[in-house]
């Protein structure tokens, strides 16, 4: 069974004009799945619809077998289901500390697990009195992620998590997912990095007007050269300097 | 000078109780509700009815005052009725009104609120009419707290008392909840970031149903501890808008706490300025005190956001 | 013709109240619908511009600052810069904030201008207002008729000039700035300081216009009252602005038309219907039925009757998501 599937998916912010149409994927357990695409291909739309941020008209979502479609977003994390929005994605003006106990607090979570976060981003631990808003680019990102990670989910989304970094901090970050995942996390990624995506995805897809185009494993993707014609468009030929 | 610190205390925790429900209700829906001064009549009126049924029922004239307070339990009774009458009243028109614009612009609800504000009003003069009237016609003596030859001396009535006690326990009640309930600090997430507290798994609608009910409670307290220190008339709300107003952007709009010291420091600025400027002009001291904060410090005295 | 006469008479007396409504109109479709700013105090700008006139063009009064005895236009130029000045204050304190700001501010500014009008005797007659505002034309036409008759025509002359100036204002370089504020949040933040000036700027005329329109409100009534500006006169103004469309100079004079025909009529017919002792009673629940009107309006037909014309930078807002 997928730890998430989505099934001819229909969604958007007007019936009449759907961003996502009929767009299917699945991602097995332990798995990074990377969702690309080209400017405005839908991929953001597709995973808050997912996350139930998006209204679906159409089609399902499964989360391990369970139907899922449009609940409501912020039952999605008693589910299992966590998600990183792109911008905005910690609370700017608490402090770290503050940022961690609050989503706990949101779900109940026990206290251990705050601790747990601490050692697997021991930069968050070293300033938990700084305040999220001071914080740089990729800290900020670990802190949404840690944040996410507070509800012990199963499967975990981020929008675009290398948006606005350098390529170090990219690095660093995506590292992170990799111990992520290697403690049983399931990882959808949206990206415009195709290259960073895909060296640490196991598979991708790519979405295209909001359909999904091309499915397969990341290292055969990164050599298509389809891909790149897809991707880039006309005179796209290097698919890997994507963002 | 002492009686009036303590008159403008007593009036600014009556403006601290309302205008922390205007601020919460900015803090998570992002609007200025000019409606909110209506749950305030609206609260104290259901309770004024409530009362009139509780002393049919029991066939009594009129209260056996607790000593040494002016009311009987009856109207702590209709007070804790009203409580819930207001409450529904501002859930039935957050689900009418309110949640249908929440996706346009801001503006559009202030607008809306603003129709409701003058179509409560008027329903609620429609329905009592126009004349003031009192809960208890019961005479209080005041007790003398400072000796008249201290600073002109100070008096207070044991209602005037049990206001600010109530006011203040109000104060302490909320920060536990905000604080230290899992609501609480729902409310908190969705105050700083909606869409955020939604993915961490906040019930936003749920949250703002309790904003609404938070609120109405409130305002109802406030209304009837006007009504007990003052007087009931329809436009009660009218009138305290004004300074609920001036008391959440004193404050720091959006900020409780910020709402609580800015309706203490209106209701002093309302009263010491009375001897300057005159009665008359006494509800003027709110607009002035918006226009000088707005200019020296927009983000009121605890905001921290611009 | 005996039989016209008093149906004649009405007619005139009505449309002069609804150009004058119109001329206020406009200036609050300035504020709001080219600028989407709201502002919850018309009345008292009006209500400025109203005493202004009345003091620099009537006689003198025992006890009272006047006397001036200008003639009426001067009253009115006066009346748009003393509005003006109002929103100048009100504008530089609050425009550079969240636009609830200015309509608490707004509000704040029309109760306190309610405050004065009740109780500066002084300056605006207190409870008893300001009596013999010259009227133009009654010495000029022998019948009140006429008199009306021939204000009605100036009221619609200075309708006609705020209108194609407005218009003018509007569609010029000036005007898309406005409505690219509106529209565009970020648009309004790259301009920085800028926009905040384009704001107030659009405050300060659209306020003047609204103290032109109590300047013509006072010198057809002939008396000024602090009651004849009570809040409720912002909310018919308001609903005259909604229902006629936002956004749109045409619409807020049709506006005009239509909401105090419609409060003219439903106000004799609930006279008419109710006891004597139950007119408070029923003037109250007019103001129910109107409030939940202007709220339904904007539940469901929020674009006004006419509303802003397609291409003009209004863009279709976007539904719920």
């Amino acid at each position: 069974m997928s730890a998430l599937a989505v099934e001819g998916l229909i969604a958007g912010y007007e019936p009449d004009l759907p961003i996502v149409r009929e767009a299917s994927l699945a991602v097995a357990p332990g798995e990074i799945l990377a969702v690309l695409g080209p400017n405005g291909a839908g991929k953001s739309t597709l995973i808050k619809a997912i996350a139930g941020l998006v209204r679906v008209y159409g089609g399902r979502v499964l989360l391990e077998g369970e139907e899922i479609t449009n609940a409501p977003a912020h039952t999605m994390v008693r589910r299992g289901l966590a998600f990183v929005p792109q911008t905005e994605n910690v609370f700017a003006n608490l402090s770290i500390a503050e940022n961690l106990d609050l989503a706990a607090a949101i779900v109940k979570a026990p206290r251990a697990r705050v601790g747990a976060l601490y050692d697997l981003f021991p930069d968050l631990a070293r300033q938990r009195r700084l305040a999220a808003g001071r914080l740089s680019g990729g800290q900020r990102q670990m802190l949404a992620v840690a944040r996410a990670l507070v509800v012990a989910p199963r499967v975990l989304m981020l929008d675009e998590p290398s948006a606005g970094l350098s390529p170090k901090l990219v690095g660093q970050v995506f590292e992170k997912l990799l111990e992520i995942r290697a403690s049983g996390v399931t990882i959808v990624l949206v990206e415009q990095n195709v290259k960073a995506a895909l060296a640490i995805a196991d598979r991708g897809v790519i979405l295209v007007e909001g359909k999904e185009r091309v499915m397969g494993e990341a290292q055969s993707l990164m050599d298509d050269p389809a891909v790149a014609e897809l991707y880039l468009g006309r005179s796209g030929r290097h698919a890997g300097e994507g963002a | 000078m002492l009686q009036l610190i303590a008159d403008g205390l007593v009036v600014g925790s009556v403006v601290s109780l309302g205008a922390v429900g205007l601020t919460m209700t900015y803090a998570i829906l992002r609007f200025a509700n000019f409606a909110h001064g209506e749950l305030l009549a609206w609260g104290a009126y259901l309770a004024l009815s409530m009362l009139g049924i509780l002393l049919a029922i029991g066939g009594a004239e009129r209260m056996v005052p607790l000593s040494p307070f002016s009311f009987g339990w009856e109207l702590v009774v209709a007070a804790l009725v009203a409580c819930v009458g207001a409450a529904a009243i501002a859930l039935v028109l957050d689900k009418l009104l309110f949640s249908r614009l929440r996706h346009g612009a801001a503006i559009t609800l202030v607008i809306a609120s603003f129709g409701a504000a003058l179509a409560l009003r008027n329903l609620l003069q429609f329905l009592w009419g126009p004349i003031p009237t009192y809960y208890s016609r019961e005479l209080q003596i005041a007790i003398p707290l400072v000796p008249r030859d201290v600073l002109g001396g100070m008096r207070i009535t044991p209602d005037q008392l049990l206001v600010l006690a109530l006011a203040a326990a109000t104060v302490v009640g909320l920060h536990l909840f905000l604080t230290r309930t899992t609501l609480g600090k729902a409310m908190r997430a969705t105050a700083l970031n909606p869409q955020l507290a939604r993915v961490a798994g906040v019930d936003v609608d749920g949250v703002i149903r309790a904003t609404w009910i938070i609120g109405a409670v409130l305002a109802t307290i406030a209304g009837v501890l006007a009504g007990l220190t003052v007087q009931l008339r329809p436009q009660l709300g009218f009138d305290l808008l004004l300074p609920l107003f001036a008391a959440a952007i004193l404050g720091g709009i959006g900020n409780v706490y910020g709402a609580v010291l800015g309706g203490l420091i209106v209701g002093l600025a309302e009263s010491l300025a009375v001897p300057l400027i005159g009665a008359e002009y006494r509800a003027a001291v709110s607009f002035l005190v918006i226009i000088a904060i707005l200019l020296v410090r927009p983000q009121g005295l605890l905001g921290e956001r611009t | 013709m005996d039989a016209l006469l008093p149906v004649l008479s009405y007619a005139t007396f009505f449309l002069v109240f609804v150009s004058v409504f119109a001329v206020i109109v406009l200036g609050l479709n300035l504020q709001w619908g080219f600028t989407g700013l709201f502002n919850v105090g018309v009345a008292g700008f009006v209500a400025i511009g109203a005493y202004t006139s009345a003091i620099l063009t009537a006689p003198d009064y025992p006890n009272q600052v006047g006397g001036f005895g200008l003639p009426v236009v001067v009253g009115m130029v006066g009346a748009m810069v003393t509005s003006g000045l109002a929103a100048l204050v009100v504008g530089v304190a609050a425009l550079r904030l969240r636009h609830d700001y200015l309509a608490i501010t707004t509000f704040g500014i029309a109760m306190t201008i309610q405050l004065v009008a009740l109780n500066a005797q002084w300056l605006t007659g207190g409870a008893f207002g300001l009596q013999f505002v010259p009227r133009p034309f009654t010495e000029t036409f022998g019948t009140t008729l006429g008199a009306n008759a021939a204000y009605l025509a100036l009221c619609l002359a200075i309708l006609a000039l705020v209108y194609v100036a407005l218009e003018r204002l509007v569609r010029s370089p000036f005007g898309r700035v406005l409505r690219a504020i509106r529209e565009d949040e970020t648009a309004a933040q790259s301009l920085g300081k800028r926009a905040f000036v384009f704001r107030l700027q659009s405050f300060v005329i659209g306020c003047a216009v609204m103290g032109l329109g109590g300047a013509l409100y006072a010198h057809f009534v002939g008396f000024v009252a602090a009651e004849d500006f009570l809040p409720i006169l912002t909310f018919q103004l308001w609903a005259m602005l909604i229902v006629g469309g936002a956004g749109n100079n045409r619409g807020a004079v049709l506006g005009a038309f239509v909401v105090w025909g419609v409060w003219t009529l439903s106000g004799n017919l609930l006279r008419e219907l109710t006891p004597q002792a139950e007119q408070a009673r029923g003037a109250a629940l007019q103001v129910v039925l109107i409030g939940i009107a202007l709220c339904a309006m904007l539940v469901w037909r929020p674009r006004g009757l006419i509303g802003e014309r397609v291409g003009e930078g209004g863009k279709a807002k976007r539904g719920g998501s």
